[in-house]
């Protein structure tokens, strides 16, 4: 008779499971900027024989470059964090 | 879906409920004991004895699933605790990204404006002693292409 209450509490506790619920971390928002594709190399105008214009045009392709090598940096840095931040979430 | 009924039911009842009905039970047990005293409600001892020992024992049964419940009710709201945190998180470290960025390209884009003033103030120089032949650009221009989307 002592171990009734005992044997019935464990009963209740086995009968009823846990139903299965998933509780997870919607996907990462992208910053908008990191979505944009980079754009082409400029092209010299054939008409010049200028070195100045050869210049302006290969400067503004090293500028496109950095540019562009920056959302690649912030790609890595985007992915590294938000890992960090879903692993915390999930652990 | 009976369970998950249950289990629903289960989730909103207060947590006093089912020991209130272990008692209860347990008071009917022991009242049923006292009916027996007065002659004409004896009759009834042995009815109200086992429907107080049954309320009894399902009080008990449904205390432990309570507990259960409960204990899964608190480990879904401390994951959405978890993921709600991550959702600001998230959000806070993509504003700091995109602020960081804007600082960064501005530092690029004021040194290129740079370099093409001081390109547009030597130009003279530059141009005087050196005329770039069409081969060159033709052979820059190509390189500039990008062969994976080039026709």
């Amino acid at each position: 008779m002592k171990y009734l209450v005992p044997v019935l509490l464990l009963a209740g506790c086995s009968s009823f499971k846990a139903p299965p619920v998933t509780v997870a971390p919607p996907w990462p928002d992208v910053p908008p900027s990191m979505m944009e594709s980079c754009p082409d190399l400029k092209t010299v105008d054939t008409n010049t024989d200028k070195l100045s214009d050869v210049l302006t045009v290969v400067t503004d392709n090293y500028t496109q470059y950095y540019l562009c090598a920056g959302k690649m940096d912030d790609w890595n840095n985007w992915y590294n964090t938000q890992k960090k931040i879903y692993e915390k979430a999930v652990k | 879906m009976f369970e998950f009924i249950i289990q629903h039911i289960l989730a909103h009842l207060p947590v006093w409920f089912w020991p209130a009905v272990a008692g209860a039970g347990l008071l009917l047990y022991f009242v049923a004991g006292v009916v027996a005293h007065f002659p004409v409600l004896k009759l009834y001892k042995w009815p109200v004895k086992i429907v107080g020992a049954l309320v009894f024992v399902l009080g008990i049964f449904m205390f432990g699933g309570a507990g259960v419940t409960a204990i899964w009710q608190a480990q879904v709201d401390a994951a959405q605790a978890k993921v709600d945190a991550a959702v600001v998180a998230s959000k806070s470290a993509n504003d700091k990204l995109a602020q960081v960025r804007k600082q960064k390209n501005q530092v690029i884009v004021k040194r290129q404006v740079v370099i093409q003033e001081r390109i547009v103030k030597d130009a003279a120089k530059i141009d005087a002693t050196c005329k770039v032949a069409p081969e060159a650009i033709k052979d820059l221009n190509d390189a500039a292409a990008n062969p994976e989307t080039k026709k």
